[in-house]
């Protein structure tokens, strides 16, 4: 696709959904957003990004049945993007200039049980920072310092009994986990200390078609939340296979093609909240069992504290893996921050709001620091500016992101 | 975004409610705490619902709006709330439960953000933080319960043309911890419905806060005030609320008041 047509396409999203007569069941935004990096990992590292997105969602209710579908067209001034212009369910490695992120329908069988279907984002787990029954699910880390979910094809049904709730899901094709181009400043590898030079060719392995099942539960009783669940089917975090038997020898250096490969993975897990006083106090457990030699199994558990002070809000999460993964756990993405503890502060001013968040990791020393503060020019209007911090050991996932250190400006329209 | 627990001008609402309910025709010089008693049990509501408008105009003149609907059943100790926002785009699908618990315990409450797709059960906040970016703060939100006051009769008032009953209400210790020293409650004589309060800080000669109850209308046999204004003098802000599609004791599915509904997308 070229430039000339994709900038055709976001224009014509554009006018359809300022379309008067269409507006009513639309929302939606365009933002135009900014990156400036002191440093760079290599020359192919750009020093400035620009990053341009218009989204439109619409929704309508029939009777009892809601219908939503969205769209998303992006422009992005790197070579993150792929040559295709749609990836449907998001399969291949390089995120595409249009997404579609919703088309579902949900249908009532009873008046306490929903069936869902279609395309949608799924949000689980009770810790805010990192959850073990959310972690698993994919995301797109194009954007390296972003925590986008990718939306499943999936099957859902919900349902409540007095104060049990029911969810089961079967997503029947893996969308996989889109990481940031290898070896670049986002994924710089630098842990697997391949000499300087090095081209990593990314083969489009594609991923298994089956993708998993899961059924959770959730109880409320008092000041308690409880929950458990359990999944089995294809993790969709890749695995890499580094081809070293398949490298060659160019001018600029080694070129490693890297293969991805999906592991299946059974797991089961505990989630509970209460409440005390001011405090909420959040934790979930979960047992991760796969026969992949290079996955192993994991206990992860997480802890987290939230308070509200004021009109700001104080997030503490501890989190950590009991079990010592078999590789360096920045190759398992979803475990890769563990140990980890994570602290947020945010909070709403007349002006707009602002949110500080440390992330460290404990074991490697690394860790990120972000800052954002957002400025309501009028209620459609936002400016955005922020920075993004990563620090320390270059072995760690944050530290060896020292070439992304940078800030950030953003505008955004929304109606 | 930081989403505020959206409690309730529903629950501001109610409170307007109830004291409309106070009968005309008790004598001058009444007791006030008898009158709020009669007036919570002559007025109870099965149901309330409403579609909101919320201006908030500050200082600068800088204009921010909010619109949301609400949906109550029950009343006062055992009432349920659901409030679902639709203004601005940045808070649209914004969902607040609030489930009331046995007497003396907080309800629970629970808020589902769009964007995380799951709701978040919710400790109660500050009593003094502001609700949402206005002017109104949390214990404002609060139904005013007359056993947490001492209330007494303090006269007679003319506000906005019409004689009112002037009740004092004074925060007691045992009904926790209050942002105010004091309140003046104007209440209209003939249809006996609450026209403004004067909300007295800590420490207050005059009153920090107005609040103004206005255009008053009788909806399905309910007295009811369409537009509601809260000014802060400290800040020089003012926050307007505007009523509109109001019904009362329309039956409500029973399934509304729920986790399952507070997680439907598009719902409400």
């Amino acid at each position: 696709m070229t430039r000339l047509h994709l900038q055709v396409c976001l224009f014509l999203l554009f006018l359809i959904t300022s379309t008067q007569a269409l507006a009513e069941n639309f929302s939606g935004y365009v933002e135009a957003k900014g990156f400036a990096y002191p440093e760079r990992a290599s020359y192919r590292d750009p020093w400035v990004l620009g990053w341009g997105t218009l989204f439109n969602k619409w929704e309508q209710k029939v009777g009892e049945v809601q219908l939503t579908a969205s769209l998303r067209g992006e422009w992005i001034s790197s070579n993150e993007q792929g040559s295709l212009l749609l990836d449907l369910a998001d399969r291949h490695i390089r995120r595409p200039p249009f997404s579609v992120q919703d088309l579902w329908v949900r249908l009532p069988i009873a008046p306490d049980l929903d069936l869902q279907l279609g395309r949608f984002q799924l949000g689980w787990g009770k810790t805010d920072g990192y959850s073990p029954a959310d972690a698993f699910l994919p995301r797109d880390f194009t954007d390296p310092f972003s925590d986008e979910k990718l939306p499943l094809w999936a099957l859902r049904l919900t349902g409540q009994n007095s104060s049990l709730r029911y969810e089961a899901v079967a997503c029947p094709v893996t969308t996989p986990w889109r990481i940031p181009v290898l070896g670049s400043r986002n994924a710089p590898l630098k842990a697997e200390g391949f000499p300087a030079g090095t081209v990593f060719k990314e083969v489009d392995s594609p991923p298994p078609e089956v993708g998993f099942a899961a059924l959770r539960l959730l109880y409320t009783l008092g000041d308690w939340d409880l929950g458990a669940w359990g999944r089995a089917g294809v993790r969709p975090a890749p695995l890499l296979n580094f081809r070293f038997d398949q490298a060659t020898l160019a001018p600029s250096g080694i070129t490693i093609p890297v293969e991805r490969r999906y592991a299946r993975e059974e797991a089961v897990g505990i989630e509970l909240s209460r409440i005390f006083g001011s405090w909420i106090i959040r934790s979930e457990a979960a047992a991760l069992l796969s026969r992949e030699r290079d996955l192993g199994d994991a206990l992860i558990g997480s802890l987290s504290v939230e308070r509200g002070f004021g009109d700001g809000t104080l997030l503490i999460t501890l989190a950590g893996n009991a079990n010592e993964p078999p590789v360096d756990p920045t190759l398992l993405f979803d475990r890769a921050l563990l140990p980890a503890l994570i602290s947020a502060w945010n909070r709403t001013e007349e002006w707009g709001e602002w949110k500080l968040v440390w992330t460290t990791g404990l074991k490697r020393g690394d860790g990120l620091l972000k800052a954002e503060a957002g400025y309501n020019l009028t209620d459609l209007w936002k400016v955005t500016l922020g920075g993004e911090l990563p620090y320390g050991s270059t072995a760690g996932p944050f530290g060896a992101l020292y070439a992304d250190r940078r800030v950030h400006v953003a505008i955004r329209r929304s109606w | 975004m930081h989403i505020r627990k959206p409690s309730g001008i529903a629950l501001r609402v109610a409170t307007a409610v109830l004291l409309s309910a106070l009968t005309a025709g008790l004598a001058w010089g009444a007791d006030a705490r008898a009158l709020l008693k009669e007036s919570e049990n002559r007025h109870r509501t099965k149901t309330q619902q409403y579609a909101g408008n919320l201006t908030v105009v500050n200082k600068e003149g800088k204009v921010r709006k909010k619109g949301w609907k609400s949906f109550r059943q029950g009343y006062a100790g055992d009432a349920r709330n659901l409030i679902r926002f639709a203004d601005p785009p940045e808070v649209k699908g914004v969902g607040f439960l609030s489930l009331s618990r046995s007497a003396g315990q907080n309800p629970d409450q629970w808020l589902y953000l769009p964007s995380m797709k799951r709701e978040r059960r919710i400790a109660t906040q500050d009593r003094d933080a502001s609700f949402v970016g206005t002017d109104f703060n949390y214990e404002d939100m609060e139904e005013f319960d007359h056993v947490k006051y001492k209330v007494a009769m303090q006269g007679e008032q003319t506000v906005e043309g019409y004689a009112c009953y002037v009740i004092a209400a004074t925060p007691l210790e045992s009904g926790g911890k209050s942002v105010y020293e004091k309140k003046i409650l104007y209440l209209r004589k003939d249809i006996l419905y609450l026209l403004r309060e004067d909300l007295y800080l800590k420490g207050d000669k005059q009153p920090s806060k107005l609040f103004v109850l206005s255009d008053l209308q009788n909806i399905d046999g309910h007295w009811v005030a369409r537009k509601m204004e809260m000014s802060d003098s400290r800040k020089g802000s003012k926050t307007t609320v505007v009523l509109g599609e109001i019904a009362f004791d329309k039956p409500q599915p029973a399934s509304r008041f729920t986790l399952q509904n507070l997680n439907r997308e598009g719902g409400d």
